[in-house]
């Protein structure tokens, strides 16, 4: 199991679109993912679930990635946080 | 995974609208913190006797306090509500509209303690109070799953990612079941000890299904899809068909699902072609109760013996009647 802090970059934080995008990135890889925010530790596979964090902008939180290609998933997970989501705001 | 409970500032037990509180005084003490879940009338410790009046706890105030009060001399009153607020409670509420004193305000301002009157009578006062409270003060953990009301029992639907728990819940409601809460379920032990599940507030009513994205069940189905909250009765746990486990054939399988310190029922579904979740769901709730009123289907089904023609009493399987 291995774990990255992440920093929150975009300006929405963790709202309906960004969170589709994350879950649907932790849905390509075969680990168990995590959120972990506040105490709260939630699936990154599960779209609802991200949302209950209502994690925003400068907040820090927690990925927990456990199984084969848990590396990738840490690093790929990390990366969309990093590009913002892509959003353009 | 409690998470770290301080205390609820009063300002949040003012704008609870069941409590129907109708006026406050010494607002500047709103920010006080009640700390326990239990409200507390103060009784005796009008008299004098303090010894179990506790910190933290708000105070209720009905006819009796208001009465016993309004019956004292002017000293004697004095001294009563000087011993008692000196205590610095958090906040007292004044049942039936009682118009609070001038001399228990200005006593109640002199230790910072806020005064609020509610219309409520007493004692639904002080249940309502006492719900809400023992909600906030729980231990709380967030379980993964749906939750649902199916013929009156409260069931999380449990299971792996992308395995069909939405799908499963979306045919429940369909067929006039409700929905509490899709994917992330919160519970809390309520002031009975039963396990009470709800939704978090970001996600209440709304149901993911891949391809058709987030829907709101209330929207769609109309309110009586949805419940607020439920007591947890049975934990069902979809996986997928293995052909090399064993599953329970008899129906004797007695499986709990541990959560703070309680057991839950929990019964394991495997999911494979030509299995209808919904109905199979369906049936085992209507199994689950017929359990739960003493009908063991699988030991009427293997223990019946043949009748004898000599002497029926002889032939008793040896231990078929015990579970």
């Amino acid at each position: 199991m291995i774990e990255k802090k992440q920093q929150i970059f975009n300006k929405l934080g963790l709202h309906a679109r960004a969170a589709a995008k994350l879950s649907h990135l932790a849905n390509m890889f075969s680990a168990d993912i995590y959120l972990i925010y506040n105490e709260d530790k939630v699936n990154a596979k599960s779209l609802l679930g991200i949302l209950t964090l209502a994690a925003s902008v400068g907040n820090e939180i927690t990925l927990q990635a456990a199984g084969a290609d848990e590396q990738e998933a840490i690093q790929a997970i990390g990366d969309l946080f990093d590009r913002r989501f892509d959003e353009e705001i | 995974m409690a998470k770290d409970v301080k205390g609820i500032q009063l300002s949040r037990v003012r704008e609870l609208n069941q409590l129907k509180i109708t006026r406050v005084f010494n607002e500047k003490w709103l920010p006080n913190l009640v700390k326990h879940p239990r409200p507390q009338r103060p009784g005796l410790g009008l008299t004098g006797y303090l010894k179990h009046i506790q910190d933290g706890r708000i105070q209720v105030f009905g006819k009796t306090e208001a009465g016993y009060l309004s019956n004292l001399k002017e000293d004697e009153k004095t001294r009563c509500l000087k011993n008692y607020f000196a205590l610095k409670l958090p906040g007292v509420i004044v049942a039936e509209n009682i118009e609070p004193a001038a001399d228990w305000i200005a006593m109640a301002a002199r230790y910072a303690t806020p005064i609020l009157v509610s219309e409520l009578h007493t004692a639904p006062l002080i249940s309502r109070l006492s719900a809400y409270l023992y909600q906030y003060f729980s231990k709380k953990i967030k379980l993964n799953g749906v939750l649902m009301d199916v013929m009156g029992q409260g069931v999380l639907i449990t299971g792996a990612s992308g395995i069909g728990k939405s799908e499963t819940a979306l045919e429940l409601v369909n067929k006039g079941y409700q929905l509490i809460a899709d994917d992330v379920a919160e519970f809390y032990l309520d002031s009975n000890d039963d396990l009470v599940g709800r939704a978090n507030e970001v996600i209440k009513n709304l149901m993911e299904v891949r391809g058709l994205g987030i829907l709101n069940i209330n929207d769609i189905f109309g309110a009586s899809a949805v419940l607020e909250e439920k007591k947890l009765n049975l934990v069902i746990n979809l996986e997928k068909w293995d052909a090399k486990k064993k599953y329970d054939r008899l129906g004797e399988d007695n499986q709990c699902f541990k959560i703070l310190g309680l057991e839950v029922p929990l019964i394991n579904l495997p999911v494979g072609p030509g299995r209808n979740l919904s109905t199979i769901i369906e049936v085992a709730l209507r199994n689950f109760l017929a359990k739960k009123s003493g009908r063991l289907t699988y030991l009427e089904a293997r223990s019946t013996p043949p009748p004898a023609p000599g002497g029926a009493a002889a032939s008793r399987e040896p231990g078929g009647e015990t579970t």
